[in-house]
C-alpha cells in the first residue's frame, strides 16, 4: 500500500539566536578602511559580524570564536592579520597519505583566499595577509567561509582518516528523550522516503525527484543537530542527488543507494553524530521577502504544482510544497513571526492525506507570500523588516 | 573514368597557414596570405589593433591589425616575423555551385585546428545587403575568421557568422570580396586603415566624419573604437601591469574576456575571475606519480608556501593565487600584489622542476617539456621507463 502521508515533528536541532545584523557597522568598517585606520576597521567587522561577543585590541591580545565544532583564532601580528582554525593533527605518515590528498584535493582550492596548511602534523585552515590588504569585503568572506568549512570537516575525520582533532570545540550531547526522538524521526524520515523513492520510479518524474531529494536532505537539516561521520556521508550524497544540474539515473541510484545506507544507521552510530553546537556567526542565510516571494508567490513553478492539484495529482504537489517549507526553514532563518507561520503550515498538515496537504500548504504558501513576500520591491541588503502585531495568519 | 582530378587530401592540416588568433575579447581563427600576413574577421580582432597568433609549437608572436573592413567583416594583420605554413589560394568565387563540398577549419571552442565539413546550401546569399556564401557545415564560436575550403584546398570564403536560431545554416565572406581586400591592402601605404562603413574609403586617423561621405565615425559602432584607446577595467589593468613586471607582453597571454594563458619556462599559467570576487592564478604544472605521495603532499601543504598553495585536479597537481578583486579596486597596495603575482608567475618555472627532480611526478599535458630544466625531461623520461617495466 502507497504511503499515505508524512509527519513533521518539531526540530531538536536548536534555531540559531544570533542578532540582526546592523549594517551600518558594516559600512562604518568600510569607511574606517578607506581612511586606511586598519585595525579599527578589523575590528569594526568582527563587531557586525559577532554582534554579540566583545571584540578585543587584537594587537594584544588574541581573539577566538566558535563556529559549531570549530574553534576559530584571531590575532594581528605585525602589519599582518592571521586566522587560523585547526583541521587535524596526523598520524605517522604512511597512514596519513588520504587524508593529505583529501586536504588536497577538496579543501585546497581556486577561488577561495584560505586555504588548508601543515605545520609540523597539524593541519589548519589558515588565512594571513596585509592589513592593507583587508577589505571589510574579503575579510567578512573569509570569517564566514573559513569557520563553516572548519566546521563541515570535524570529528568524521577520526574515523575516516585516522587523525586526531585537537582543538576543536565538544559538541553538547542530546539528553536522552531528544536522543530517543531524534532516532524515532531519523527511522521513521528515511523509511518514509524509502516509501516516496518507490513512488518516485513509479512516476519516472524528474520533478518528483528534484522534490524529494530536496525534501529528503533538508527535513534532516531542519529537525536534527547532525555533525560528523553522518552528515558527512548525506552531505556527500546529496550533492549529487540534490544536484538539479545532475544526470537523473545518476541521481536516482546515489538517492536509492543514500537512503539505504541511512536506514542501515543503528541508533548508537547515530547518536555518535548528534550534538548542540554554538554559532557565533548565523550559519544559515537571513530570509528575505523577495525569496519567500519567488519560492511561495507564484511564478512557473507555483503554476505547475496548481496544475498537479487541480488535475488530481495530490502526492507530487504535496511533496514538492513540502520540500519548498523545509527549504525555507533548513537553510534560512527568520522573524519570528514568518518563522512561526512557516512552522504553522507544517503542523497544519502534518499525518493528513496527500489531499489536504497540497491544498493546506498551496493556500498557506500563496497568503504568505501575499502578507510577507516583497510585492515588487527590490530586494534590500538588510533582514526582512518585521510586521507590527500578531500573526495574520489565518489556519 | 572522370577526368576531374581527385580531390586533395586534408590529412596534414597541420602544415597549413591557418592559425588561432587572441585577444582580450576571445578567439578566432586567421589564413596566411604570405608568410608574413594574415586574413581574419574584423569581430575577431575588434577593437585591439595588436593582437596574438599561436603558432604549431604553442609559442605565440604578436601581430599588428593593419586594416580593417568593418561592414565586410574582415582584418588584414601584419605578423611580428615570417611564420610557416602553406599558404592557400583563392578561388573564384562565380564558379562556386550549390550542394558543392565545403570544409571549414579553424579553431571550434578553443579546440585545436580542425575540419567540419558539409555543402554550399546557396552560392550567392543576400543577407543584410550584403552577399554570403551559405552552407550548412557546422561553425562554432572560434572558426570565425577562418578559411571555408573547396575539394581542391582552394579558399571559397572566409567563415563569419551563423544563424543561432537556426540548424545548420553559416555564412562566409566570398572570396572575390576577401581577393578585393587584400588588393587594396597591398597598395595600403599608411599603418592602419579602416574602410568607411558606408562608402569604403579608407579612414587612416581618428576624423568625427568621412571625408567621403559624411558618416558620422565617431559614434558609429562599428569604427568608434578603433582610433581611440578604451579605458581598460580595473582588473584587467591589474593584471596586465603585473604581467608586464613579470616580463610577460600582455598581448600574447590575452585569451579573452578576462582571462589569459601563457607558458612561464614550461609551466602553464591560467589567470580568470571566476565570479566578482576573485582573480585567480592556476598553473596546472605537473602529474602525481606513483610513488613518494605522502612526502609530495607534505611538501604541497607545508605553509611555508604561503600566499600560494596547491590543490589536487584528479592526479594534476595546480599552484595557485587567490586575489580578492576588493584589493584591486580599493588600490591601497599594488605593488605588494603585482609583487605576489610576479613572484607566483617565476615561483611556477621553478617548481615545476622540482615535483618532477624530487618527487617522481611528471609533466602536465600542457608543459612545455622542452623548456624544462636541463637535466629534470631525462629523469622524467627514465621515471617513466622504469613505471612502464614488467
Amino acid at each position: 500500500m502507497p504511503i499515505a502521508s508524512l509527519s513533521f515533528p518539531l526540530p531538536i536541532r536548536r534555531r540559531p539566536s544570533v542578532a540582526p545584523r546592523n549594517f551600518i557597522r558594516r559600512d562604518r568598517a568600510i569607511e574606517l578602511f578607506e581612511s586606511l585606520r586598519f585595525d579599527e576597521s578589523v575590528c569594526e567587522t568582527l563587531a557586525y559580524l559577532l554582534p554579540e561577543l566583545r571584540i578585543p585590541d587584537l594587537r594584544t591580545q588574541a581573539f577566538s570564536f566558535v563556529q559549531g565544532s570549530a574553534r576559530v583564532h584571531l590575532s594581528i601580528a605585525g602589519e599582518r592579520l592571521v586566522v587560523r582554525a585547526v583541521l587535524a593533527a596526523l598520524p605517522s605518515a604512511t597512514s596519513a597519505t588520504a587524508a593529505l590528498r583529501y586536504f588536497l584535493s577538496r579543501l585546497s582550492s581556486t577561488g577561495q583566499v584560505f586555504q588548508p596548511r601543515l605545520n609540523e602534523r597539524t593541519i589548519a585552515l589558515e588565512f594571513a595577509d596585509d592589513l592593507r590588504l583587508l577589505h571589510p569585503h574579503k575579510l567578512i568572506e573569509i570569517l564566514q567561509r573559513l569557520p563553516m568549512e572548519a566546521d563541515s570537516n570535524d570529528g568524521w575525520m577520526v574515523g575516516q582518516f585516522g587523525v586526531e582533532t585537537p582543538d576543536r570545540e565538544p559538541l553538547t550531547a542530546l539528553d536522552d528523550d531528544d536522543s530517543r526522538r531524534a532516532i524515532e524521526i531519523w527511522q521513521l524520515h528515511w523509511a518514509s522516503v524509502d516509501e516516496l523513492m518507490v513512488e518516485c520510479r513509479r512516476r519516472r518524474s524528474l520533478r518528483f525527484l528534484d522534490a524529494l531529494a530536496t525534501y529528503a536532505v533538508d527535513q534532516t537539516r531542519y529537525l536534527l543537530p547532525l555533525n560528523g561521520a553522518v552528515r558527512a556521508k548525506l552531505n556527500e550524497a546529496a550533492d549529487v542527488f540534490a544536484d538539479k544540474d545532475g544526470y537523473p539515473n545518476r541521481r536516482e541510484t546515489t538517492l536509492v543507494k543514500c537512503i539505504r545506507e541511512m536506514r542501515a544507521i543503528e541508533g548508537a552510530e547515530l547518536a555518535l553524530s548528534l550534538g548542540h553546537a554554538n554559532y557565533a556567526i548565523n550559519p544559515l542565510r537571513e530570509g528575505t521577502p523577495s525569496l519567500l516571494t519567488s519560492i511561495l508567490g507564484g511564478g512557473s513553478t507555483m503554476q505547475t504544482i496548481g496544475e498537479l492539484r487541480a488535475s488530481g495529482r495530490a502526492l507530487e504537489a504535496a511533496i514538492e510544497l513540502i520540500a519548498d517549507y523545509h527549504y525555507l526553514l533548513a537553510h534560512q532563518t527568520w522573524s519570528p513571526e514568518i518563522e512561526a507561520a512557516l512552522r504553522a503550515a507544517l503542523d497544519g498538515v502534518s499525518n493528513r492525506p496527500w489531499r489536504d496537504v497540497a491544498d493546506g500548504l498551496w493556500n498557506h504558501a500563496n497568503l504568505t507570500a501575499k502578507i510577507y513576500g516583497s510585492h515588487g520591491e527590490t530586494d534590500r541588503d538588510e533582514p526582512a523588516a518585521d510586521h507590527d502585531g500578531d500573526s495574520r495568519y489565518e489556519q | 573514368m572522370s577526368n576531374e582530378n581527385p580531390p586533395l587530401s586534408f590529412d596534414d592540416i597541420e602544415a597549413l597557414g591557418i592559425f588561432q588568433v587572441y585577444t582580450g575579447s576571445g578567439t578566432g581563427s586567421g589564413f596566411l596570405i604570405d608568410e608574413r600576413h594574415l586574413v581574419t574577421n574584423c569581430h575577431v580582432v575588434a577593437p585591439f589593433r595588436r593582437v596574438a597568433l599561436e603558432l604549431r609549437d604553442r609559442t605565440r608572436i604578436v601581430g599588428t591589425v593593419r586594416r580593417v573592413h568593418p561592414l565586410r567583416d574582415l582584418a588584414l594583420v601584419e605578423l611580428a616575423h615570417a611564420v610557416p605554413g602553406a599558404v592557400l589560394a583563392l578561388a573564384q568565387s562565380d564558379g562556386l555551385r550549390s550542394k558543392q563540398p565545403v570544409h571549414i577549419l579553424g579553431f571550434p571552442v578553443g579546440l585545436p585546428l580542425s575540419v567540419t565539413e558539409g555543402v554550399i546550401s546557396h552560392p550567392r546569399q543576400l543577407l543584410d545587403d550584403q552577399y554570403f556564401v551559405q552552407t550548412d557545415a557546422a561553425i562554432n564560436p572560434g572558426n570565425s575568421g577562418g578559411p571555408m575550403l573547396d575539394d581542391q584546398k582552394r579558399i571559397i570564403a572566409v567563415t563569419t557568422c551563423k544563424l543561432t536560431a537556426a540548424d545548420a545554416v553559416g555564412f562566409g565572406i566570398p572570396a572575390s570580396d576577401v581577393q578585393s581586400f587584400i588588393e587594396a591592402f597591398r597598395g595600403q601605404s599608411a599603418a592602419f586603415g579602416l574602410q568607411c562603413p558606408a562608402c569604403e574609403e579608407l579612414i587612416e586617423s581618428a576624423v568625427r566624419y568621412c571625408p567621403s561621405c559624411g558618416l558620422d565615425l565617431e559614434t558609429h559602432p562599428d569604427v568608434a573604437d578603433w582610433f581611440g584607446t578604451p579605458e581598460p577595467h580595473p582588473l584587467v589593468a591589474f593584471v596586465e601591469s603585473a604581467l608586464d613586471s613579470a616580463a610577460v607582453d600582455p598581448v600574447l597571454a590575452r585569451h579573452g574576456h578576462q582571462n589569459w594563458s601563457f607558458h612561464s619556462g614550461s609551466a602553464p599559467i591560467k589567470i580568470w575571475c571566476c565570479c566578482s570576487e576573485h582573480l585567480n592564478f592556476s598553473s596546472p604544472m605537473v602529474q602525481t606519480g606513483t610513488r613518494k605521495l605522502a612526502p609530495l603532499f607534505e611538501y604541497l601543504l607545508a605553509a611555508e608556501h604561503a600566499p600560494f598553495c596547491f590543490d589536487l585536479s584528479g592526479n594534476t597537481v595546480r599552484m595557485n593565487l587567490v586575489v580578492h578583486t576588493s584589493d584591486v579596486f580599493a588600490n591601497l597596495a599594488h605593488p605588494t600584489l603585482i609583487e605576489r603575482v610576479r613572484a607566483f608567475i617565476a615561483k611556477a618555472d621553478e617548481t615545476d622542476n622540482l615535483l618532477i627532480r624530487e618527487f617522481a611526478c611528471q609533466p602536465a599535458p600542457e608543459t612545455k617539456r622542452d623548456a624544462l630544466e636541463h637535466g629534470v625531461h631525462a629523469q622524467e623520461k627514465d621515471a617513466h621507463g622504469e613505471h612502464t617495466l614488467p
